[in-house]
Protein backbone atom coordinates (compact mmCIF):
# COMPACT_ATOMS: atom_id res chain seq x y z
CA UNK A 1 0.00 0.00 0.00
CA UNK A 2 1.45 3.51 -0.99
CA UNK A 3 2.28 5.79 1.93
CA UNK A 4 -0.07 8.52 1.12
CA UNK A 5 -3.20 6.08 0.77
CA UNK A 6 -2.05 4.52 4.08
CA UNK A 7 -1.90 7.52 5.91
CA UNK A 8 -4.78 8.95 4.41
CA UNK A 9 -7.06 5.93 5.13
CA UNK A 10 -5.09 5.43 8.87
CA UNK A 11 -6.15 9.36 9.95
CA UNK A 12 -9.82 8.76 8.76
CA UNK A 13 -10.04 5.30 9.67
CA UNK A 14 -12.97 5.81 12.08
CA UNK A 15 -14.46 8.31 9.37
CA UNK A 16 -14.41 6.18 6.52
CA UNK A 17 -15.86 3.17 8.58
CA UNK A 18 -18.61 4.87 10.61
CA UNK A 19 -19.57 6.02 6.52
CA UNK A 20 -19.21 2.36 4.84
CA UNK A 21 -22.02 0.53 4.82
CA UNK A 22 -20.90 -2.19 2.68
CA UNK A 23 -18.32 -3.32 3.99
CA UNK A 24 -16.46 -1.91 6.87
CA UNK A 25 -19.81 -1.04 8.99
CA UNK A 26 -22.34 -3.45 6.96
CA UNK A 27 -25.65 -3.40 9.04
CA UNK A 28 -25.89 -6.57 9.75
CA UNK A 29 -22.72 -7.44 10.75
CA UNK A 30 -21.81 -4.96 12.81
CA UNK A 31 -25.29 -3.80 14.44
CA UNK A 32 -27.24 -7.23 13.66
CA UNK A 33 -30.67 -5.51 11.83
CA UNK A 34 -32.64 -7.29 9.56
CA UNK A 35 -32.22 -10.65 10.82
CA UNK A 36 -35.31 -12.01 10.75
CA UNK A 37 -35.73 -12.36 7.13
CA UNK A 38 -32.23 -12.97 7.00
CA UNK A 39 -32.58 -16.09 9.22
CA UNK A 40 -35.86 -17.77 8.63
CA UNK A 41 -36.95 -16.54 5.33
CA UNK A 42 -33.19 -16.29 2.90
CA UNK A 43 -33.02 -19.77 2.65
CA UNK A 44 -32.36 -20.22 -1.35
CA UNK A 45 -30.84 -17.91 -3.54
CA UNK A 46 -34.51 -16.84 -5.57
CA UNK A 47 -36.00 -16.45 -1.79
CA UNK A 48 -33.01 -14.25 -0.61
CA UNK A 49 -33.28 -12.37 -4.53
CA UNK A 50 -37.38 -11.68 -3.84
CA UNK A 51 -36.40 -10.25 -0.55
CA UNK A 52 -33.32 -7.97 -2.50
CA UNK A 53 -36.17 -6.76 -4.65
CA UNK A 54 -38.51 -5.87 -2.00
CA UNK A 55 -35.86 -3.97 0.31
CA UNK A 56 -34.30 -2.26 -2.73
CA UNK A 57 -38.05 -0.54 -3.46
CA UNK A 58 -38.74 0.05 -0.05
CA UNK A 59 -35.74 1.21 1.98
CA UNK A 60 -34.18 3.93 0.16
CA UNK A 61 -38.05 5.53 -0.86
CA UNK A 62 -39.34 5.18 3.10
CA UNK A 63 -35.94 6.55 4.14
CA UNK A 64 -36.46 9.69 1.31
CA UNK A 65 -40.22 10.07 2.34
CA UNK A 66 -40.34 9.90 6.13
CA UNK A 67 -37.65 12.44 6.02
CA UNK A 68 -40.13 14.76 4.32
CA UNK A 69 -43.03 13.71 6.42
CA UNK A 70 -41.11 13.29 9.68
CA UNK A 71 -40.17 17.13 9.88
CA UNK A 72 -43.27 19.26 11.25
CA UNK A 73 -44.18 15.63 13.32
CA UNK A 74 -43.55 15.51 17.40
CA UNK A 75 -40.43 12.84 18.38
CA UNK A 76 -42.69 10.44 19.71
CA UNK A 77 -44.67 10.00 16.76
CA UNK A 78 -41.72 10.19 14.30
CA UNK A 79 -41.63 5.94 14.46
CA UNK A 80 -45.85 6.51 13.50
CA UNK A 81 -44.54 8.47 10.06
CA UNK A 82 -41.59 6.13 8.93
CA UNK A 83 -43.88 2.44 10.07
CA UNK A 84 -46.87 3.79 8.24
CA UNK A 85 -45.03 5.31 5.17
CA UNK A 86 -43.69 1.91 4.74
CA UNK A 87 -46.83 0.00 5.16
CA UNK A 88 -48.15 2.18 2.01
CA UNK A 89 -45.26 2.19 -0.01
CA UNK A 90 -45.49 -2.17 0.60
CA UNK A 91 -48.59 -1.76 -1.38
CA UNK A 92 -47.38 -0.72 -4.17
CA UNK A 93 -44.60 -2.80 -4.17
CA UNK A 94 -46.45 -6.18 -3.35
CA UNK A 95 -48.27 -5.50 -6.33
CA UNK A 96 -45.70 -4.80 -8.22
CA UNK A 97 -43.81 -8.17 -7.00
CA UNK A 98 -47.04 -10.47 -7.52
CA UNK A 99 -46.49 -8.94 -11.54
CA UNK A 100 -42.68 -9.80 -11.64
CA UNK A 101 -42.95 -13.17 -9.83
CA UNK A 102 -44.69 -16.43 -9.49
CA UNK A 103 -47.14 -16.38 -6.58
CA UNK A 104 -45.20 -19.74 -4.88
CA UNK A 105 -42.22 -18.08 -4.71
CA UNK A 106 -43.52 -14.89 -3.32
CA UNK A 107 -45.08 -17.08 -0.56
CA UNK A 108 -42.33 -18.87 0.21
CA UNK A 109 -40.75 -15.71 1.99
CA UNK A 110 -44.03 -15.53 3.40
CA UNK A 111 -44.53 -13.04 5.83
CA UNK A 112 -41.25 -11.76 5.81
CA UNK A 113 -42.03 -9.78 3.23
CA UNK A 114 -44.98 -7.53 5.09
CA UNK A 115 -42.61 -7.59 7.99
CA UNK A 116 -40.01 -5.43 5.95
CA UNK A 117 -42.41 -2.56 6.92
CA UNK A 118 -41.36 -2.87 10.84
CA UNK A 119 -37.83 -3.68 10.18
CA UNK A 120 -35.47 -1.90 12.40
CA UNK A 121 -33.06 -1.87 8.81
CA UNK A 122 -35.59 0.45 7.56
CA UNK A 123 -37.22 1.99 10.44
CA UNK A 124 -34.18 2.72 12.94
CA UNK A 125 -33.93 6.53 11.98
CA UNK A 126 -36.82 7.33 13.75
CA UNK A 127 -34.87 6.58 16.53
CA UNK A 128 -32.46 9.75 16.45
CA UNK A 129 -33.76 12.96 17.23
CA UNK A 130 -32.20 14.67 14.79
CA UNK A 131 -33.80 15.21 11.66
CA UNK A 132 -32.52 13.79 8.65
CA UNK A 133 -31.73 15.56 5.54
CA UNK A 134 -33.94 13.96 2.09
CA UNK A 135 -30.72 14.20 0.20
CA UNK A 136 -28.82 12.28 3.11
CA UNK A 137 -31.51 10.02 3.25
CA UNK A 138 -31.84 9.07 -0.14
CA UNK A 139 -27.43 8.78 0.71
CA UNK A 140 -27.68 6.28 3.18
CA UNK A 141 -30.68 4.78 1.89
CA UNK A 142 -28.76 3.44 -1.20
CA UNK A 143 -25.57 2.38 1.16
CA UNK A 144 -27.76 0.25 3.28
CA UNK A 145 -29.90 -1.45 0.73
CA UNK A 146 -26.51 -2.21 -0.86
CA UNK A 147 -25.16 -3.78 2.26
CA UNK A 148 -28.16 -5.66 2.81
CA UNK A 149 -28.63 -7.50 -0.47
CA UNK A 150 -24.97 -8.36 -0.41
CA UNK A 151 -25.46 -10.23 3.09
CA UNK A 152 -28.82 -11.52 1.72
CA UNK A 153 -27.94 -13.33 -1.32
CA UNK A 154 -24.35 -14.50 0.04
CA UNK A 155 -26.46 -16.06 2.69
CA UNK A 156 -29.06 -17.19 0.49
CA UNK A 157 -26.82 -18.64 -2.01
CA UNK A 158 -24.83 -20.05 0.87
CA UNK A 159 -27.33 -22.16 2.68
CA UNK A 160 -29.30 -23.52 -0.78
CA UNK A 161 -26.04 -24.53 -1.54
CA UNK A 162 -24.90 -26.80 1.65
CA UNK A 163 -28.92 -27.62 2.91
CA UNK A 164 -29.68 -29.33 -0.83
CA UNK A 165 -26.32 -28.54 -2.86
CA UNK A 166 -28.16 -26.44 -5.87
CA UNK A 167 -28.01 -23.14 -6.50
CA UNK A 168 -31.10 -21.09 -7.87
CA UNK A 169 -32.63 -24.34 -8.57
CA UNK A 170 -29.70 -25.30 -10.23
CA UNK A 171 -27.92 -28.90 -9.49
CA UNK A 172 -24.31 -27.82 -8.34
CA UNK A 173 -22.76 -30.75 -5.91
CA UNK A 174 -25.12 -32.90 -5.26
CA UNK A 175 -23.86 -33.07 -1.96
CA UNK A 176 -26.01 -32.19 0.90
CA UNK A 177 -23.29 -30.59 3.28
CA UNK A 178 -25.51 -29.38 5.73
CA UNK A 179 -29.45 -30.11 6.47
CA UNK A 180 -29.56 -27.83 8.80
CA UNK A 181 -28.64 -24.74 6.93
CA UNK A 182 -32.04 -24.30 5.58
CA UNK A 183 -34.00 -23.80 8.92
CA UNK A 184 -33.86 -20.87 11.41
CA UNK A 185 -31.39 -22.75 13.67
CA UNK A 186 -28.94 -22.87 10.86
CA UNK A 187 -29.70 -19.36 10.00
CA UNK A 188 -28.46 -18.05 13.00
CA UNK A 189 -25.41 -20.29 13.46
CA UNK A 190 -24.54 -19.25 9.67
CA UNK A 191 -25.29 -15.58 10.24
CA UNK A 192 -23.21 -15.92 13.44
CA UNK A 193 -20.36 -17.77 11.76
CA UNK A 194 -20.53 -14.82 9.10
CA UNK A 195 -20.10 -11.94 11.01
CA UNK A 196 -17.59 -13.25 12.81
CA UNK A 197 -15.69 -14.21 10.06
CA UNK A 198 -16.23 -10.66 8.67
CA UNK A 199 -15.44 -8.75 11.88
CA UNK A 200 -12.21 -10.66 11.94
CA UNK A 201 -11.87 -9.78 8.52
CA UNK A 202 -12.22 -5.73 9.30
CA UNK A 203 -10.21 -5.73 12.28
CA UNK A 204 -6.90 -7.38 10.38
CA UNK A 205 -7.92 -4.84 7.56
CA UNK A 206 -7.79 -2.09 10.00
CA UNK A 207 -4.83 -3.30 11.71
CA UNK A 208 -3.11 -3.30 8.81
CA UNK A 209 -3.42 -0.04 7.37
CA UNK A 210 -2.57 1.26 10.65
CA UNK A 211 1.17 -1.09 10.56
CA UNK A 212 1.17 0.68 6.64
CA UNK A 213 1.03 3.99 7.83
CA UNK A 214 3.80 3.53 10.76
CA UNK A 215 5.60 1.35 9.39
CA UNK A 216 6.41 3.62 6.24
CA UNK A 217 6.96 7.09 8.57
CA UNK B 1 -70.95 -24.13 28.08
CA UNK B 2 -69.44 -26.24 25.98
CA UNK B 3 -68.65 -23.44 23.02
CA UNK B 4 -66.81 -20.85 26.15
CA UNK B 5 -64.94 -24.43 27.24
CA UNK B 6 -63.62 -25.13 23.55
CA UNK B 7 -62.82 -20.42 23.26
CA UNK B 8 -60.73 -21.45 26.85
CA UNK B 9 -59.58 -24.53 25.38
CA UNK B 10 -58.36 -23.07 22.04
CA UNK B 11 -56.86 -20.11 23.84
CA UNK B 12 -54.64 -21.57 26.05
CA UNK B 13 -53.58 -24.39 23.66
CA UNK B 14 -52.33 -21.37 21.49
CA UNK B 15 -51.11 -19.38 24.20
CA UNK B 16 -48.89 -22.75 25.37
CA UNK B 17 -47.57 -23.43 21.87
CA UNK B 18 -46.30 -19.50 20.89
CA UNK B 19 -44.40 -19.74 24.04
CA UNK B 20 -42.95 -23.06 23.70
CA UNK B 21 -42.75 -24.73 20.30
CA UNK B 22 -43.91 -21.95 18.01
CA UNK B 23 -41.52 -19.33 19.71
CA UNK B 24 -41.43 -16.01 18.50
CA UNK B 25 -37.34 -15.76 18.75
CA UNK B 26 -36.45 -19.19 18.59
CA UNK B 27 -38.78 -20.56 15.70
CA UNK B 28 -39.61 -17.38 13.67
CA UNK B 29 -36.43 -15.16 14.79
CA UNK B 30 -39.30 -12.24 15.31
CA UNK B 31 -38.10 -9.08 16.98
CA UNK B 32 -34.32 -10.86 17.39
CA UNK B 33 -32.94 -8.05 15.97
CA UNK B 34 -33.95 -5.73 18.40
CA UNK B 35 -33.36 -8.48 20.58
CA UNK B 36 -29.81 -8.64 20.29
CA UNK B 37 -29.28 -4.65 21.11
CA UNK B 38 -31.92 -5.33 23.97
CA UNK B 39 -29.40 -7.65 26.05
CA UNK B 40 -26.56 -5.49 25.94
CA UNK B 41 -28.41 -2.19 26.47
CA UNK B 42 -28.47 -1.57 30.46
CA UNK B 43 -30.66 1.53 29.61
CA UNK B 44 -33.60 -0.27 29.16
CA UNK B 45 -35.14 -2.69 31.18
CA UNK B 46 -35.89 -6.62 29.55
CA UNK B 47 -38.75 -6.67 31.93
CA UNK B 48 -40.22 -3.01 31.02
CA UNK B 49 -39.76 -3.81 27.06
CA UNK B 50 -41.65 -6.94 27.48
CA UNK B 51 -44.38 -6.01 29.79
CA UNK B 52 -45.09 -2.81 27.38
CA UNK B 53 -44.86 -5.21 24.17
CA UNK B 54 -47.79 -7.65 25.86
CA UNK B 55 -49.86 -4.84 26.50
CA UNK B 56 -49.61 -3.43 22.75
CA UNK B 57 -50.13 -7.27 21.54
CA UNK B 58 -52.84 -7.92 24.09
CA UNK B 59 -54.81 -4.43 22.70
CA UNK B 60 -53.77 -4.34 18.51
CA UNK B 61 -54.59 -7.84 18.79
CA UNK B 62 -58.65 -7.89 18.45
CA UNK B 63 -58.27 -5.21 16.34
CA UNK B 64 -56.25 -6.83 13.62
CA UNK B 65 -58.64 -9.75 14.02
CA UNK B 66 -61.57 -7.44 13.70
CA UNK B 67 -59.63 -6.24 10.49
CA UNK B 68 -59.16 -9.81 9.13
CA UNK B 69 -62.94 -10.55 9.25
CA UNK B 70 -63.94 -7.16 7.29
CA UNK B 71 -60.95 -7.82 4.43
CA UNK B 72 -61.82 -11.57 4.29
CA UNK B 73 -61.93 -12.57 0.81
CA UNK B 74 -61.17 -9.10 -0.84
CA UNK B 75 -58.09 -9.53 -3.74
CA UNK B 76 -55.93 -6.73 -1.91
CA UNK B 77 -55.78 -7.80 1.51
CA UNK B 78 -52.34 -9.24 1.31
CA UNK B 79 -51.02 -5.92 0.47
CA UNK B 80 -52.86 -3.73 2.87
CA UNK B 81 -52.68 -5.79 5.42
CA UNK B 82 -49.45 -4.57 6.93
CA UNK B 83 -50.98 -0.76 6.92
CA UNK B 84 -54.02 -1.94 8.44
CA UNK B 85 -52.40 -4.03 11.49
CA UNK B 86 -49.56 -1.03 11.80
CA UNK B 87 -52.70 1.14 12.55
CA UNK B 88 -53.80 -1.28 14.86
CA UNK B 89 -50.86 -1.19 16.98
CA UNK B 90 -50.82 2.71 16.95
CA UNK B 91 -53.96 2.89 18.00
CA UNK B 92 -52.63 0.29 20.89
CA UNK B 93 -49.80 2.64 20.99
CA UNK B 94 -51.72 5.79 21.74
CA UNK B 95 -53.58 4.59 24.03
CA UNK B 96 -50.77 3.06 26.48
CA UNK B 97 -48.74 6.04 25.99
CA UNK B 98 -51.47 8.31 26.93
CA UNK B 99 -52.69 5.94 29.80
CA UNK B 100 -49.25 6.78 31.26
CA UNK B 101 -49.08 10.16 31.07
CA UNK B 102 -52.87 10.43 32.68
CA UNK B 103 -51.85 7.74 35.43
CA UNK B 104 -48.62 9.71 36.57
CA UNK B 105 -47.43 6.31 36.17
CA UNK B 106 -43.86 5.76 37.89
CA UNK B 107 -41.00 6.12 35.39
CA UNK B 108 -43.53 7.31 33.35
CA UNK B 109 -40.64 9.11 31.06
CA UNK B 110 -38.73 5.81 30.63
CA UNK B 111 -42.04 3.96 29.65
CA UNK B 112 -42.41 6.53 26.73
CA UNK B 113 -39.09 6.28 26.05
CA UNK B 114 -39.33 2.48 25.13
CA UNK B 115 -42.95 2.27 24.10
CA UNK B 116 -42.27 2.75 20.36
CA UNK B 117 -39.37 -0.01 20.40
CA UNK B 118 -42.03 -2.21 22.17
CA UNK B 119 -45.11 -1.35 19.68
CA UNK B 120 -43.40 -0.91 16.28
CA UNK B 121 -41.48 -3.89 15.90
CA UNK B 122 -41.42 -7.51 14.31
CA UNK B 123 -42.50 -9.38 17.28
CA UNK B 124 -45.70 -7.22 17.11
CA UNK B 125 -46.33 -7.88 13.47
CA UNK B 126 -45.56 -11.20 13.08
CA UNK B 127 -47.93 -12.29 15.56
CA UNK B 128 -50.74 -10.22 13.71
CA UNK B 129 -49.77 -11.74 10.20
CA UNK B 130 -49.54 -15.21 11.65
CA UNK B 131 -52.94 -15.05 13.56
CA UNK B 132 -54.42 -13.96 9.85
CA UNK B 133 -52.56 -16.07 7.99
CA UNK B 134 -53.93 -19.44 9.60
CA UNK B 135 -57.86 -17.70 10.16
CA UNK B 136 -57.18 -18.11 13.75
CA UNK B 137 -60.70 -17.51 15.88
CA UNK B 138 -60.62 -14.33 18.36
CA UNK B 139 -59.89 -17.10 21.82
CA UNK B 140 -56.79 -18.24 19.35
CA UNK B 141 -55.48 -14.95 17.68
CA UNK B 142 -55.40 -13.37 21.65
CA UNK B 143 -54.28 -16.47 23.09
CA UNK B 144 -51.39 -17.17 20.38
CA UNK B 145 -50.76 -13.05 20.72
CA UNK B 146 -50.06 -13.59 24.83
CA UNK B 147 -48.25 -16.53 24.45
CA UNK B 148 -45.72 -15.07 21.91
CA UNK B 149 -45.24 -11.79 23.86
CA UNK B 150 -44.48 -14.15 26.74
CA UNK B 151 -42.40 -16.58 24.45
CA UNK B 152 -40.70 -12.95 23.65
CA UNK B 153 -39.75 -12.28 27.52
CA UNK B 154 -38.42 -15.89 28.43
CA UNK B 155 -36.43 -15.87 25.13
CA UNK B 156 -34.92 -12.50 26.19
CA UNK B 157 -34.42 -13.75 29.80
CA UNK B 158 -32.83 -16.86 28.13
CA UNK B 159 -30.46 -14.99 26.23
CA UNK B 160 -29.83 -12.34 28.57
CA UNK B 161 -28.81 -14.91 30.94
CA UNK B 162 -26.21 -16.67 28.65
CA UNK B 163 -24.57 -13.59 27.89
CA UNK B 164 -22.87 -13.97 31.31
CA UNK B 165 -20.99 -16.91 30.24
CA UNK B 166 -20.44 -15.54 26.60
CA UNK B 167 -18.65 -12.50 27.94
CA UNK B 168 -15.95 -14.96 28.32
CA UNK B 169 -12.46 -14.63 27.79
CA UNK B 170 -12.28 -17.84 26.48
CA UNK B 171 -14.54 -16.56 23.25
CA UNK B 172 -12.49 -16.13 20.56
CA UNK B 173 -12.00 -12.27 20.16
CA UNK B 174 -13.83 -12.11 16.32
CA UNK B 175 -16.95 -14.40 17.57
CA UNK B 176 -17.62 -11.92 20.75
CA UNK B 177 -20.77 -9.81 21.34
CA UNK B 178 -23.38 -10.28 18.30
CA UNK B 179 -21.66 -13.48 16.44
CA UNK B 180 -21.32 -15.42 19.65
CA UNK B 181 -25.20 -14.30 20.83
CA UNK B 182 -26.74 -15.28 17.32
CA UNK B 183 -24.53 -18.73 17.62
CA UNK B 184 -26.07 -19.41 21.26
CA UNK B 185 -29.87 -18.52 20.34
CA UNK B 186 -29.13 -21.13 17.09
CA UNK B 187 -28.26 -23.37 19.18
CA UNK B 188 -31.33 -22.95 21.44
CA UNK B 189 -33.50 -22.79 18.32
CA UNK B 190 -31.86 -26.55 17.40
CA UNK B 191 -32.95 -27.43 21.17
CA UNK B 192 -36.42 -26.18 20.16
CA UNK B 193 -36.75 -28.59 17.51
CA UNK B 194 -35.76 -31.41 19.69
CA UNK B 195 -40.24 -30.77 20.96
CA UNK B 196 -41.28 -29.61 17.95
CA UNK B 197 -39.94 -32.03 15.41
CA UNK B 198 -40.47 -30.03 12.03
CA UNK B 199 -40.01 -26.43 10.82
CA UNK B 200 -43.29 -23.86 11.60
CA UNK B 201 -45.08 -22.06 8.25
CA UNK B 202 -43.99 -18.82 7.76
Amino acid sequence: MKLKKAQFLSENMETIARRDRILLNNPVIMQGMGLAPLVVAATTGRSALILSVAVLLLLTPTRMLAALAARPVPYRFRAVVYCVLAAVLYAGVYILMRNWFEVEQTLAVGMYLPLLCVEPLIIKRYERPRKEPVLVALQKGLYITGGYILILMLMGCLRELLATGTLFGRAVSGVHLLPVASLPAGGFILVGVLCAIWRGAVRAYKNYVHREANRTV
Amino acid sequence: MTAVLNALASFFLLAVTAVFAQNAVFSRALGVSRLVRLVGDTAVSNRTFGLLLGVILLISSPLAWLCSQAMAGWEYRRAVRPLLFILCATLAYLLVMYLIQWLHAPHAKELVAVLPLATFNTAVLGPLLIADTQSFTLPQTLGFSIGSAVGYMLAVAIVAEGQRKLQSESVPAPFRGLPITLIYIGILALAIYGFTGHMVSI
